[in-house]
């Protein structure tokens, strides 16, 4: 039980540090709404998944 | 734009994001790494980590130290449980205060200084709290973490969509399931804040602990402040405890606790445990929901014009005068002298579980503050420094 809840817990982890990369790609690779207001949201919205998955918050 | 124009600004916004991250978390990172020095007393036993008495949270935040103080003498034990929901610093602060002075002549202390670690390593989110109080000394300035109520999620997560508490199976909101005063008995294959809870209860069961007093602060527009709250086998002790209190020193009220409310120290280690449980509450401004800004200052102090104002109108189950607030050594204070009668009161009713205890009192904390009692590490004996 508290492997299970430890893996899940990892988990979420890990989905942050995915989450994080997939901003990252998405702000330099996408080929739909390429204007600044989008590329300023894909760069803020990193954030809170960079701290997560650093463990920071 | 041209894709090389492109590239830059999308460059320059990423590492100005990052730089944002940076610099927005330093006080997150601050809170997370800092930790508190004390320094125990000349009473001072021995130091041993919570997993001591159950393996299940060895390796975690949660393994926390426990202080004994033991006297050699045969008699009761006594156990005090501090900083269970970090945001309220009366607590920790009043077993640092115990743990410095503490002078034992009969019996055994056990002092637990912060039961959730791991809540006073985060902010209350959307409380906008300081991170730190300072507390004046004649060596200078000691700085403590404000925390907040429940396990940071970086140890435990996700929350349920409703929290069942074990063994009753009641349901609890779903952030209960990290709040430390809500998973008693404890669980030892449950989530982290249950087997932190049963790894208190252990240790309670196996040192036979003869009473435990659980430190807490109040909102004052709740109920039950400046109370015990007590398990029904310490009903009288808890009574005879207010009304000395209330005569001789400040007000204090008694409560039972409820039979029909799960997972609270009074409740469930009375329950599940031979020890004597009582929880004490200290009125504070700071944690109520209608005062002004959330500042270090009201912390310390608990002045608050929008509190007097509910205070005018009836409005508070405690007394309040914005004059002189609820200092952090009032409240402290209170702490001190709540326990200190409580203790001496379970030594009237049981003599065979008597603890011969002494620590400042209120009067002296609230003639000289809480800042007089603290030592200083520089000047002290490395064996009595501990980074809490």
């Amino acid at each position: 039980m508290i492997l299970l809840q430890t893996l899940i817990h990892q988990t979420y982890f890990l989905m942050s540090a995915v989450i994080a990369v997939l901003l990252v790609t998405r702000l330099f690779r996408r080929k739909s709404r390429p204007g600044l207001a989008y590329d300023i949201v894909y760069a803020y919205t990193i954030i809170p998944f960079v701290l997560r998955a650093l463990h920071i918050k | 734009m041209s894709e090389r124009a492109l590239v830059a600004r999308r460059v320059a916004l990423l590492a100005a994001s990052l730089v944002v991250m940076v610099v927005g978390s330093t006080d997150i990172r601050a809170l997370r790494a800092y930790r508190e020095t004390v320094v125990v007393s000349e009473a001072f036993t021995r130091q041993v980590p919570l997993s001591t008495y159950f393996d299940g949270v060895r390796g975690t935040l949660m393994d926390v130290p426990v202080f004994l103080f033991d006297s050699g003498v045969p008699g009761g034990s006594v156990l005090i449980l501090g900083g269970a929901h970090a945001y309220e610093p009366a607590s920790p602060m009043m077993a640092y205060v115990v743990m410095e002075n503490i002078a034992v002549t009969k019996g055994r202390v056990f002092v637990i200084a912060r039961a959730n670690m791991s809540a006073s390593t985060l902010g209350m989110l959307g409380n906008a709290y300081p991170p730190f109080f300072r507390v004046k000394t004649p060596w200078g300035e000691a700085k403590y973490r404000i925390g907040d109520r429940e396990t940071n999620p970086l140890e435990q997560w996700p929350d349920p969509f409703t929290f069942v508490h074990y063994p009753s199976t009641q349901n609890l909101a779903y952030q209960d399931s990290r709040n430390l005063n809500r998973t008693f008995p404890g669980r030892p294959a449950g989530n982290l804040t249950e087997r932190t809870s049963f790894a208190i209860s252990e240790l309670i069961r196996r040192e036979r602990i003869d009473m435990t007093i659980d430190v807490h602060e109040a909102s004052m527009g709740y109920p039950v402040v400046s109370t015990y709250v007590c398990h029904e086998r310490a009903e009288e002790m808890c009574m005879m405890a207010a009304m000395m209190l209330s005569a001789e020193q400040f007000p204090m009220k008694t409560e039972n606790s409820p039979k029909s409310l799960r997972g609270l120290t009074h409740r469930e280690i009375g329950d599940f445990t031979e020890s004597l449980a009582v929880l004490m509450e200290t009125p504070e401004p700071f944690i109520d929901k209608f005062v002004g800004p959330m500042t270090e200052a009201l912390m310390l102090t608990g002045r608050d014009e929008f509190m007097q104002t509910a205070a005018d109108r009836g409005l508070l189950y405690a007394d309040y005068d914005m004059k002189t607030g609820a200092t952090l050594d009032y409240r402290v204070g209170r702490h001190l002298g709540g326990a200190a009668e409580i203790i001496k009161q379970m030594g009237e009713f049981y003599p065979e579980k008597a603890v011969g205890v002494s620590w400042p009192t209120y009067a002296d904390v609230m003639e000289k503050g809480i800042g007089a009692f603290l030592h200083d590490p520089g000047k002290a004996p490395r064996e009595r420094v501990f980074r809490h």
